[in-house]
């Protein structure tokens, strides 16, 4: 009622739909805690799936996950920050260069079930890596491009044109300046976009589902060559056997994988804001 | 002589650090190029392909998609009215709730309450589809079947719901980007002249910002169109064309999911019906993508006009 007062009517109704949106996210968070309570215990994230619900866990799933994860930082944000300094800071004003810039921009925008169509023919089938943990990284790792250039690009040209223009006057070569000014301002940007495009390419189910991930692996993947699992096509896998139990280990993946990327964005958090320290 | 020369010391390990250093960057960047013609590459050619066995004016006309039958039909319209009827159910789901959310954390939230609700929604944008899929399946629609007994357990509202809430954030934060680029003055002036705030924000502040308001519903409804787990799970895999919210159906993403593609032998029709599947959702939702941003952009807002 105080906001009734306080801004009429329509500000009232915007204050409905916000807690609404509020209200929708609290609701989801309550029911998958609610349904993973009976299978979350220690146990759940290193057991391997089984056909027997009650000692079934995430383990190969998780371990695949991860692995996934590292392969796709490890190709996506070297080649992704080298492509965005290359754009802003050594490519000629031209009209190739716009167009270039302009595809790359709206490839972003393209889902990431039609990236999985295009591992399989690329990565999977062309490069001959199969089902494998490698092939989904490779995929996924063309899947974040795209955003790791467009962030890291936006971090660049936020670099105040001062600091770029003191230190080419003083006579630091192009790398120089890249190295000692413009990289270490940029960084904060930088690593809020690798860790969005991170987070983003390991919620993905649909492009591994499509090169071949297997629901079934009980064991823990431990070398890129191996079979493909990860937790979102766990999630998949145990949500389509419309089992009772097996709703419950769904939920129960579900929950890791939340906490798996919460745990991702709090160590990014921590590091920007030593960044952030360390600069000023 | 450079300036690399004359300033003396370790001269020539520095020239080599910055030949190095402009090989790298470009060797990362025709890699980006090269990844991005590889896509387009890829999923045009196994298309040409396709089309040669499949003529273009069957694969758009045609309303039956059984490419697994004895007799298979590859009429992709079922398809594509079902991502449609997904896209624009989500949309009617999302854009009131989005963009009064928006408005609210712009216009009239305080501080507290802005930061509280921003970073559910932000929180919200992070959730992986794969897990909105769960819940549209297990809660959304038993949910929905004590309103509705006669609800398939696929059906396509309980998708456009879900779908609807996924896209959700992407229409609270472009809005808000857009409705933060109106010039502050603009709310001034008009309490200034004495109208309500209320009024200022339906009369000036909201069409100020319309064309990125629209820009936000765009994009994020290429991303609805986009949609794989929400739709494989929820909405079933039924191509069929029906104008029934309660039934089920399948979407083109949902196809390209659900047919366990993996196991395709290379080279076959269906190995490239996906690939032609993925041609036209890459097709539309580009466009949709493009001319999100093209609205959402300042330099056009600002420009010719």
């Amino acid at each position: 009622m105080g906001t009734l007062r306080r801004h009429g009517p329509i500000g009232a109704v915007c204050g409905l739909a916000a807690a609404a949106v509020l209200a929708a996210f609290l609701l989801l968070i309550a029911i998958l805690l609610a349904e993973a309570w009976p299978v979350l215990d220690p146990g759940f994230l290193v057991d391997a799936p089984s056909r027997f619900a009650d000692r079934a866990g995430v383990g190969p799933a998780l371990a695949g996950t991860l692995w996934i994860s590292f392969l796709t930082a490890a190709i996506a944000f070297p080649t992704g920050l080298g492509t965005a300094v290359y754009l802003e800071e050594y490519a000629p004003r031209t009209r190739m260069t716009g167009a270039i810039e302009s595809t790359i921009a709206n490839l972003a925008g393209v889902p990431a079930v039609v990236y999985g169509v295009v591992g399989l023919a690329l990565f999977a089938r062309g490069l001959g890596l199969g089902a494998s943990i490698l092939a989904g990284g490779c995929t996924l790792a063309a899947l974040a491009l795209p955003t790791v250039i467009v962030a890291s690009r936006s971090a660049i040209r936020a670099v105040p044109k001062g600091l770029r223009i003191a230190a080419y006057g003083l006579g630091a070569t192009r790398w120089q300046v890249i190295r000692h000014q413009i990289l270490p301002a940029a960084a904060p940007g930088v690593l809020t976009g690798c860790c969005l495009a991170l987070t983003r390419a390991m919620g993905e189910a649909a492009p591994l589902l499509v090169i071949g991930a297997a629901a079934f692996i009980t064991f823990a993947p431990g070398a890129p060559g191996d079979p493909l699992t990860s937790l979102p096509t766990q999630v998949f896998a145990w949500t389509a056997r419309s089992q009772e139990d097996f709703a419950a280990l769904a939920a129960g993946a579900c929950v890791a994988l939340l906490l798996v990327l919460l745990a991702i964005n709090l160590v990014a958090l921590a590091v920007r804001h030593r960044l952030r320290g360390v600069k000023r | 002589m450079t300036v690399a020369e004359l300033s003396g010391a370790g001269t020539a390990s520095r020239a080599l650090a910055e030949r190095f250093a402009g090989r790298a960057f470009l060797a990362c960047a025709i890699v980006a190029t090269a990844t991005a013609i590889a896509v387009v590459g890829v999923l045009g050619f196994e298309t040409v392909l396709f089309f040669t066995e499949v003529s273009p004016a069957r694969f758009f006309s045609e309303v039956a998609w059984t490419p697994f039958s004895e007799d298979p039909r590859f009429g992709v319209l079922p398809l594509l009215a079902a991502t449609a009827q997904i896209t624009v159910g989500a949309a009617v789901f999302a854009v009131l709730p989005g963009v009064m959310t928006a408005v609210y954390l712009q216009h009239y939230a305080d501080a507290r309450s802005a930061r509280v609700v921003g970073t559910a929604t932000s929180l919200l944008a992070g959730v992986p589809t794969v897990v909105y899929g769960y819940v549209a399946l297990n809660f959304v629609t038993p949910a929905l079947s004590n309103l509705w007994p006669e609800i398939e357990a696929f059906n396509g509202l309980s998708a456009c719901l879900v779908v609807g809430l996924m896209i959700l954030p992407t229409v609270v934060v472009l809005s808000r980007d857009a409705l933060e680029s109106v010039p502050a003055s603009l709310m001034e002036a008009g309490l200034a002249l004495g109208a309500t705030r209320d009024r200022v924000v339906v009369r000036v502040l909201i069409p100020a910002a319309s064309r990125g308001i629209v820009g936000s519903v765009v994009l994020a409804m290429a991303r609805a169109a986009g949609e794989t787990m929400i739709v494989t799970l929820a909405a079933g895999n039924q191509a069929r064309l029906t104008w029934n919210p309660l039934e089920g159906l399948r979407t083109l993403t949902a196809f390209i999911a659900q047919s366990s593609l993996g196991d395709a032998p290379s080279g076959t029709l269906n190995y490239r019906a996906f690939f032609a599947v993925g041609a036209v959702l890459f097709v539309v939702t580009y466009v949709m993508y493009a001319v999100g941003r093209r609205l959402l952009s300042r330099r056009s807002r600002d420009g010719a006009r």
